[in-house]
């Protein structure tokens, strides 16, 4: 018996910490690895070493971030977000020619990285600085016979000039200033020197385009001349192309209306004028240079004309001996939208033309088609088009035998294309993720209306809408029966049934949820939560309006968007993605139903006010204003749905401490930079009463303060400053509960009063009823950027508080008994408390990596973390954005009402089994057993 | 350096500070047991040195260090962040003085008061190269508890339901397969009931008559049942 009391309670540690199963990896949780649109000029394939026979293809993204994508796959090899002290967008990536190297430059750093691993190699700073141009110097030196090739950088501001940098260290050799005050535009290199191109402005208004050729070894100026272009270019964008590091560079710019296209042949003073050609009545929008990078390529170009609805070029060589440029032939204008990827192979130049249809290859030389491949129909979807590309041709004796492009669709998706095949997709528009939220699937939602309705009318009438709702149901039933046996074998194969694309299936776990996000880019995407975070649908809204700080809004199968500068919100399908008519919605949504906040916030001038519901044009109803010197830096309201299960904590006397349980709390957090000192208030957002009030001194006030508020606890977290010599260093987690009293068994000012007043919470005194607090304080290794707590559908499972780490990219669910303020300081626990599982303080939380939801994977540039409850009770549902989309789930109390995969089915079955086989074995033993001792006398 | 400076004078003489000479800090991995070579670190592996404001970053570089140009005056905290590796922390100072600036570092302890100090990792002026130790390899995973027929035959449940089928089958069985001589001395044990013919300890348990021992009756041996029995029963009758 002894035996069965030591079996029972080693069962009951087994499972004591929270973690992700290694085979659950990659099933439950969902990861893109994201690194934004990439930027035209800043993509390439490029062997990671010399003699490397396969290519990567490195891309330095809108947000900053260096990728290295394997072609084969499109799998993320390294990727390096660049950080800037300045506020740029502007970045630069080039990489020589058989170089281990890639040099990235942003804001005023310079960076060289491993190709292979992307490793920092080197950086050179320019404090006051920008980098406006970077080129690799691709000629081989005279003076030392190194393999490594410089870098030209061009800088403005603070120093003007050009500065060569040595390829292995990033030390500079030497520097061409520019006193001149023109504004710097591009650096380019030819065989001979280099010449950086800077715009001059004339009085009235025009620029003059001023080419000065510098001397590669020495940085001396050799020569210098000035363009005559004031008439066409009136700021930098009317320049099409400057450089290429060609054998012989270019410089090409347009008139204000594109009528002619001027290009200067850099080293020589003519420009050649080219009338762009005029076909239809359509007018030329855009127009694009394309020409090889390659040195030892020939000097062949390609001027691709876009209009509204159609698409043409023309290609042009250059005469090196005469300084002219020669029409070689023209490509046919198609219709719709195309991309030119240029490519080299030796010195031929090959122009790649990309469009929804086909994928052709012509040579730079002829007008013939090298290779053609019609596009895979089903390969696009939802009618994108290419808009930019790089491509890498197989050219063998006279033919393309393969090209594949990495092409960025007008759709976010960054693809390759091989052989007009589209062999991977990465969704790199949700890189640009602003806001998400979180909608449920439409039956979901109609079963809850439907319910709702039951719920308010009379016995008779709602017990007559659920007969005909169920035999309005019965309806589906035989598609269920036709559907259990797929179901039964997929069950047993351990995979779940694929559901179709643009289909999102519901199931028994609720873990199909849609998020939907929007994107700065104003596009509104729909991921499936169950199904590993597949798009459903994306549209642009961009068309209808710009989306500035959009608030998202989930309800009756409908996405509200409201934005600042639109006057009516937007109103999508949560399940299609298609516009609905504002009418239309508001027929739908009924406003009876429609569950929102009571008080919306807002700050103003320094100042907390609330409001009463989403109107901000009313009065507040209350402001919190904190004290001279003070500066509210954040507030967190506690959640509008957040069940609480139990009203109390039952202690392990069980005696009952009361939770204090207030809908109308807001954690408002506030600075004094002057005296390093940050406080925390607990309000009441029905009355504006403080609640609780607390502050920190030695803080450092310039970091970010990140708050959560659920249930009765709230936690913040706090940096301390470097001047607290005699005290800790590092990061701070406060968690604090709130009760109703001090004493268990004890409901304080309120007692058992069913109904009570924010304002006059206790009329007996006419005083605030303040909620007893006790915290405790952590001292933490990393900062926290953000922090939130996880939901689940009757608020029984104990909440998990998620916090970001940004400096380890990592998400963490740290569990609630972890930092429970009722650990005994000091001493070890009674077995009271330790039988409510209550350990001993220690100041130090080190972070479990068991912890950590993200396990092996890395989430960089993490926005905001939402979370939502599935259907069953044990799991919460975590969505992340910012850079990286990430979703996981999580059940705190581990997954008590579902089977896990440690769950054997099939051994399940065999155990059954074998216990049949042994009863039809054991019965007749039993039987003869039992007659015999009826019968046999001993 | 233990003025209390108010915040702005601070930043004035750091500021003052890096126009004079700043420290160049260099950290290298010290491969160990855990880790035997930082070439397989990621490459998002770096450093922080933090005191006040936004602390000071470096990636982990192509030759394992970590390098910290222009770092001023004061007393940092120096972290490795690594995705697979966790390292132990330091606290660097450097102090201002005349000419190349003095930097020292020291282990030091999560939640210990700042002056606790540990081993020291470093000392020296100007380019200073300090010593960063890796402390454990993170574990993200929890094993799932799979099926092992070893273990589930050393569970004593199944050791004990094992050998109660051994009895139940293979007695019988013995019992068949005893000479004769053994048997019929068996039958007679059986017969005398040391095996099974006396009153087990349960069944006297179950039928022990309480009123009976309530009245002082005292169980020694087997009682003269004609004697006592009918008496008392005459006895309950009467009354």
């Amino acid at each position: 018996m002894r035996l069965h009391a030591a079996l029972g309670s080693t069962s009951l540690f087994v499972a004591s910490c929270l973690a992700i199963f290694a085979d659950d990896a990659g099933h439950i949780d969902y990861h893109y690895a994201l690194v934004g649109l990439p930027k035209q000029d800043a993509t390439l394939f490029q062997q990671p070493f010399a003699g490397s026979k396969a290519s990567l293809i490195y891309t330095l993204s809108d947000k900053l971030v260096i990728g290295a994508v394997n072609p084969k796959d499109g799998e993320l090899v390294w990727r390096q977000p660049l950080s800037s002290s300045t506020n740029t967008t502007e970045g630069y990536l080039r990489a020589g020619e058989d170089q281990d190297t890639v040099i990235s430059a942003a804001g005023d750093q310079v960076a060289a990285w491993s190709s292979s691993d992307g490793r920092y190699v080197w950086g050179s700073k320019f404090p006051g600085s920008t980098v406006k141009d970077l080129e690799i110097l691709e000629l081989p030196d005279s003076k030392a016979d190194r393999d490594v090739k410089d870098a030209i950088v061009l800088l403005s501001g603070g120093v003007q000039g050009v500065k060569r940098l040595d390829g292995k260290t990033g030390i500079v050799r030497w520097t061409y200033e520019d006193a001149s005050g023109d504004v710097p535009f591009q650096v380019s290199s030819s065989a001979i020197s280099i010449y950086y191109i800077s715009l001059h402005s004339t009085l009235l208004g025009g620029i003059k385009i001023k080419v000065t050729s510098l001397d590669t070894l020495s940085g001396q100026k050799l020569e210098q001349y000035t363009l005559s272009s004031e008439s066409d270019v009136s700021s930098h964008e009317s320049i099409l192309f400057a450089g290429a590091n060609s054998a012989s560079p270019l410089l090409a710019w347009t008139d204000k209306a594109k009528k002619t296209v001027k290009i200067n042949i850099l080293g020589t003073k003519s420009t050649t004028t080219i009338a762009v050609p005029t076909k239809g009545t359509d007018d030329v929008v855009k127009i694009t240079l394309h020409a090889p990078h390659r040195i030892n390529s020939l000097s062949h170009f390609l001027i691709q004309y876009d209009t509204a609805t159609s698409h043409a070029a023309e290609v042009y060589h250059v005469d090196a001996q005469k300084n002219t440029i020669i029409k070689a032939y023209s490509l046919p204008e198609l219709p719709g939208k195309g991309a030119f990827t240029t490519s080299t192979s030796d010195a031929n130049v090959l122009f790649t033309r990309i469009t929804p249809e086909e994928t052709i290859v012509v040579s730079s030389a002829s007008h013939a088609v090298l290779g053609r491949w019609p596009t895979k129909k089903a390969t696009f979807t939802d009618d994108a088009y290419p808009v930019q590309g790089v491509s890498e041709v197989a050219f063998r004796s006279g033919s393309a035998q393969a090209v594949r492009s990495a092409v960025l669709f007008s759709n976010g998706q960054w693809t390759l294309v091989r052989n007009g095949v589209l062999i991977w997709a990465r969704p790199e528009l949700l890189a640009n993720a602003i806001t998400a939220v979180w909608a449920d699937l439409p039956e979901e939602e109609a079963l809850a209306h439907e319910l709702a309705i039951e719920g308010h009318q009379n016995v008779v009438a709602a017990y007559i809408h659920r007969i005909t709702r169920h035999i309005r149901d019965l309806t589906h039933l035989p598609a269920y029966i036709r559907s259990i046996p797929a179901q039964v074998v997929a069950n047993f194969a351990g995979k779940s049934a694929n559901p179709t694309p643009r289909e999102v299936q519901q199931d028994a776990f609720g873990f199909h949820k849609l998020v939907i996000v929007a994107t700065d880019k104003g596009r509104l995407v729909a991921l499936d939560a169950g199904s590993a975070g597949r798009i459903v649908w994306s549209v642009d809204l961009a068309a209808a309006a710009t989306l500035q700080d959009p608030v998202l809004r989930a309800a009756h199968g409908l996405i509200e968007v409201n934005a600042k500068g639109l006057e009516t919100p937007i109103f999508v399908n949560s399940t299609t993605g298609a516009l609905i008519s504002s009418e239309a919605a508001r027929a739908i949504q009924d406003p009876t139903l429609v569950a929102d906040e009571l008080i919306s916030y807002d700050v103003v001038n320094g100042e907390l006010k609330g409001y009463l519901g989403d109107v901000k044009a009313v009065d507040p109803i209350w402001g919190f204003a904190p004290s001279k010197g003070e500066r509210i830096i954040g507030y967190t309201a506690r959640p509008v749905v957040d069940p609480v299960a139990s009203i109390g904590k039952v202690l392990g006397d069980r005696s009952v401490l009361y939770k204090y349980l207030n809908p109308n709390l807001v954690l408002v957090t506030t600075v004094i930079d002057s005296t390093r000192t940050a406080s925390v208030y607990l309000l009441d957002s029905a009355s504006g009463n403080v609640l609780h009030a607390v502050s920190h001194p030695n803080i450092d006030t310039s970091r970010a303060i990140p708050s959560a508020i659920s249930e009765h606890w709230f936690s913040y977290s706090l940096t301390l400053d470097a001047s607290t010599d005699d005290t800790c260093r590092g990061y701070q987690l406060i968690v604090a509960e709130l009760y109703e009293s001090a004493l268990a068994n004890d409901r304080g000012p309120l007692g058992a009063a069913s109904n009570s007043s924010s304002f006059q919470p206790s009329s007996a005194s006419g005083d605030a009823a303040k909620p007893y607090v006790i915290s405790q304080t952590y001292q933490i290794p990393e900062e926290i950027s953000l922090m939130t707590a996880t939901q689940t559908r009757q608020g029984i499972t104990s909440r998990e508080l998620l916090i970001t780490l940004p400096e380890s990219n990592s998400i963490v669910g740290i569990p609630r008994y972890i930092i429970d303020p009722r650990r005994p300081i000091g001493r070890d626990p009674t077995p009271l408390e330790a039988s409510e599982g209550i350990t001993k303080y220690n100041p130090a939380l080190q972070f479990d990596p068991k912890w950590y939801l993200n396990h092996n994977m890395e989430i960089i540039g993490v926005k905001d973390v939402i979370t939502s409850a599935a259907l069953v009770e044990s799991t919460s549902l975590v969505f992340s954005y910012g850079l990286d989309i990430f979703g996981t789930r999580v059940a705190p109390s581990f997954a008590f009402d579902m089977l896990g995969k440690g769950f054997n089915k099939i051994q399940m079955l065999a155990t059954v089994l074998a216990l049949g086989v042994g009863v039809v074995f054991v019965a007749p033993l039993v039987r003869r057993k039992q007659i015999n001792a009826l019968w046999q006398i001993t | 350096m233990r003025l209390q400076l108010p915040l702005p004078l601070l930043a004035a003489l750091t500021a003052l500070t890096t126009f004079t000479h700043a420290a160049r800090l260099t950290l290298t991995i010290a491969p160990n047991a855990l880790l035997s070579s930082a070439s397989v670190l990621p490459p998002s592996t770096h450093a922080t040195l933090q005191s006040s404001g936004p602390p000071l970053r470096a990636l982990l570089t192509k030759t394992n260090t970590f390098v910290f140009d222009n770092v001023t005056a004061g007393s940092y905290l120096g972290v490795i962040h690594c995705r697979d590796i966790a390292f132990e922390a330091l606290r660097i100072d450097v102090s201002s003085g005349e000419g190349l600036q003095k930097v020292e570092a020291w282990q030091t302890f999560w939640g210990n008061e700042w002056e606790n100090k540990g081993e020291k990792r470093g000392e020296g002026s100007g380019g200073v190269v300090v010593e960063v130790r890796p402390v454990g390899v993170k574990e993200f995973y929890q094993s799932r508890g799979g099926f092992d027929p070893l273990s589930f035959l050393k569970s004593p449940m199944i050791l004990m339901a094992l050998f109660s089928m051994v009895i139940i089958f293979g007695m019988p069985y013995l019992m068949e397969n005893m000479d004769a001589e053994t048997k019929a001395e068996f039958e007679e044990m059986r017969g005398k009931g040391v095996l099974s013919g006396g009153p087990t300890p349960a069944s006297q348990i179950q039928n022990f008559d309480l009123a009976s021992w309530m009245a002082g009756k005292t169980d020694s041996g087997p009682p003269p049942a004609a004697a006592i029995e009918p008496a008392q029963g005459k006895g309950k009758k009467r009354g």
